[in-house]
């Protein structure tokens, strides 16, 4: 059986069934040997979270960066092997799975040879820089038979999971339109130790386009993931704009990057990051002729369709008494009626993070596939991709000339 | 969220001012080039504010925006307002099964097992059920019930949630057990956040956690230490002691701003989890340790155990200092025990001379 499948076609993205308990009641003599590549800031995170998992260990990590194996280990809580080369630790004997949390331009690399030396990969997004890597880590999944998840963790938080399900279920009529924003007013950079100019680019990689796709891949991948979902796969072009406009500090990333992605039949993503002001904060705003969800960090809301309808009126009423004439106005102001949150299924809250990590261990101990698998990294990695190609060609790209699904 | 607010009101109006003292010449050429810079943002319930000295404001902008993110990871861990939250997990599933967490979590919540162990349960994290019986989750307090009292009673007590160090599990031995960190939570973040800006080269900062827990990283320029004065219980104009802080932290619980009163008597929100009550008689405690996670239990532990318990306790305790505020607010009567501060005169206390740093 191939890994084609073994994922069951679309059932890989049915919602998430998983529940926290099952993570708790997992005998803990049922060991998983993690080793990490790349344990900064994200990474250490990820850490974190996948020791909440019950029996989960690390065996091993890596950094190019020593000062970070010792940080490492604070959060093991032992002295775990560290290596400087990403080749020794994978000749580690004793390792289930390799996590890589590494600048993006080196997910390629470093995934596929986690692959191709027998271990399943949890891979933080986006999937790779540019479309042609995408597709080589999508076809090393599938030869390697290994289980690969993408770090797109809010393809399991569960108010998103409800969401799909209203969404499915038709309870906001037809999905047009999506806008989603990752507004920020900051300057989106990372403290470098004693100011060190040789190390301003390992610290602060999201600012150079060698290692990063800057706003799109690091915030939008989320929101352009779950777009993904909802419209069935990969838009059919896309334009962007963006630069460096306000954070002239030596970044080559854009500071503020908008993109509007075209699905068939006309659908429509829109994608805003900012670094100035935070108004609007981190949020995807689904549009439907029967209503409207948002979708937060912590939580969903959903807004009935405030439209006037059309009713049937008596005659009486507008031929014969006639209709008044005058000045008319009326301002189409936004609604700002109350919402409902999303009520989530008993037994399916948590943290995205936890959940997504639970998952991915579960699928590697129990050998099952994973549901943010190398489809959905690829769809959403090559949707990144060529959002930054928009933005830096100024051009809308059809996504055909670039990519074959 | 408020991680402070179910165990303590951590006096963020008591206006603890922060400058400092002139001194050295060496200290002031060491940090020369350097401007003062400082952020406030909510977090945890109350307002976090960061003073430190850097070359340039994208440098300190970086150091805040790093801060910031690691109060929020911290308290995306330990909210118990957060259904997300580590802490809320453990919540929903230790009353039922082991609960795997991480060590950090882990060995906070066996750091705080340790402060009950020494306090003989004056330190608590099990009070929550306590604290939604006397109204003070989110609100301001009322007069439990008896029945209400008693089931609350049964379901707090430190000694009857197990920490499985080997399995790094927690589970409760009774359901319906709910732990909260206010007491420590603050503290903690406080401390990870000097152990950031120390590895970003920062090397004078103050971290302040709404005024009721402060750690000061080394000293301003030319000064000997970060100034703080601890203002009378429920009356900012007026200090009742100033104290330099240097590479350690200070802590205050008070009782005067979140109560009721009921037939004569004021009930605080600071619960003895000894009796099941509000302590009765305390008006405030301050605290000196080496470290916001010690300051912080520490302020909670000295309002529950008064001053001759709590000297006894902190004898044990190196580099600790603490005074207690007793008695109403008109003729406060301070003890205290190894203070490295100058008590100010009691008519007029100490001129208040420096920036309130009070954000509510």
């Amino acid at each position: 059986m191939n890994r084609r499948e073994f994922l069951g076609g679309a059932a890989a993205l049915a919602a998430s069934t998983l529940a926290e308990q099952s993570a708790a009641m997992m005998p803990a003599s049922n060991r998983v040997n993690l080793a990490i590549i790349g344990p900064g800031s994200r990474g250490q995170q990820l850490m974190r979270t996948f020791l909440r998992v019950p029996g989960v260990r690390f065996a091993a990590l890596c950094d190019i960066y020593e000062p970070r194996w010792d940080q490492a280990r604070k959060i093991t809580g032992e002295s775990t092997r560290a290596f400087k080369d990403y080749r020794e630790l994978l000749s580690a004997k004793d390792i289930d799975a390799i996590i890589v949390s590494t600048p993006l331009s080196l997910h390629s690399e470093h995934v596929i040879a986690a692959l191709d030396s027998g271990h399943h990969v949890y891979g933080e997004k986006s999937m790779a820089l540019t479309v042609p890597e995408c597709g080589q880590m999508r076809a090393a999944v599938k030869k390697s038979g290994k289980h690969y998840q993408i770090g797109l963790q809010y393809h399991y938080a569960p108010w998103y999971r409800e969401a799909m399900r209203l969404i499915t279920s038709g309870k906001v009529g037809q999905v047009t339109q999506i806008y989603a924003y990752w507004h920020r007013n900051n300057s989106w950079r990372r403290p470098v130790p004693n100011n060190d100019p040789k190390l301003e680019r390992l610290f602060n990689w999201r600012l150079y386009r060698e290692f990063s796709g800057g706003l799109v891949a690091e915030l939008g991948s989320h929101h352009i993931n779950f777009a993904n979902e909802v419209f069935g796969g990969i838009p059919e072009s896309v334009v962007g704009s963006g630069g460096v406009d306000f954070w002239k500090d030596g970044r080559e990333t854009a500071d503020n990057v908008q993109v509007t992605y075209r699905y068939p039949g006309g659908k429509t993503l829109f994608f805003s990051a900012i670094t100035t002001n935070r108004f609007e904060g981190c949020q995807v705003q689904v549009c439907g002729t029967g209503g409207s969800i948002v979708l937060t960090e912590a939580d969903g809301t959903y807004y009935y369709e405030p439209k006037t309808g059309a009713s049937a009126v008596p005659e009486g009423l507008a031929v014969e008494h006639g209709v008044v004439t005058g000045a008319s106005y009326r301002a189409e102001l936004p609604y700002r009626g109350q919402g409902q949150p999303l009520k989530v299924p008993e037994g399916t809250q948590g943290n995205p993070d936890f959940l997504a990590c639970n998952s991915f261990v579960d699928s590697v101990r129990n050998n099952q596939p994973t549901k943010a698998d190398e489809e959905v990294a690829w769809n959403c990695g090559v949707t990144v991709a060529l959002g930054n190609y928009a933005i830096d060609h100024d051009a809308r790209v059809k996504f055909s000339d670039h990519v074959r699904g | 969220m408020p991680l402070g607010s179910n165990t303590r009101n951590r006096v963020s109006s008591l206006a603890l001012l922060c400058f400092a003292f002139l001194v050295s010449d060496a200290a002031r050429g060491q940090l020369s080039g350097l401007q003062l810079f400082s952020e406030s943002r909510p977090a945890m319930g109350t307002t976090f504010t960061i003073y430190l000295y850097s070359s340039s404001r994208p440098t300190a902008d970086a150091a805040f925006e790093a801060a910031f993110d690691e109060i929020e990871r911290i308290e995306e861990a330990l909210s118990n307002y957060r259904e997300g939250s580590e802490l809320s997990r453990i919540n929903r599933l230790a009353g039922r099964e082991k609960v795997t967490t991480d060590p950090e979590v882990f060995n906070l919540l066996q750091t705080s097992f340790d402060y009950s162990r020494k306090s003989d349960g004056a330190f608590d994290i099990s009070v929550g059920p306590l604290m939604r019986a006397w109204g003070f989750f989110r609100k301001n307090g009322k007069y439990p019930t008896r029945a209400e009292l008693e089931r609350a009673r049964s379901r707090t007590g430190w000694t009857k949630m197990n920490l499985d160090s080997q399995q790094r599990t927690v589970s409760f031995a009774v359901p319906g057990m709910e732990l909260d960190m206010g007491g420590i939570g603050k503290g903690y973040a406080v401390d990870r956040v000097i152990d950031l800006l120390r590895e970003a080269g920062v090397k004078s900062a103050l971290v302040d956690a709404g005024s009721s827990t402060l750690y000061a990283l080394g000293a301003p320029p030319g000064k000997d230490g970060w100034k703080v004065v601890v203002p009378r219980p429920g009356d900012r104009t007026h200090a009742i002691s100033e104290v330099l802080l240097r590479d350690n932290s200070l802590s205050t619980s008070g009782s005067y701003e979140k109560f009721f009163r009921l037939n004569g008597r004021t009930y605080c929100h600071i619960m003895d989890p000894r009796t099941g009550e509000p302590v009765q008689g305390m008006l405030q405690t301050t605290v000196i340790a080496p470290t916001g996670t010690a300051t912080d239990a520490l302020s909670t532990t000295m309002f529950v155990m008064g001053p001759a318990a709590g000297e006894k306790l902190l004898e044990s305790m190196p580099n600790t200092s603490a005074i207690w505020i007793t008695s109403d607010t008109k003729k406060p009567h301070i003890e205290q025990w190894r203070w490295p501060g100058r008590f100010c005169p009691a008519d007029d206390g100490c001129e208040a001379t420096g920036e309130e740093n009070s954000k509510q």
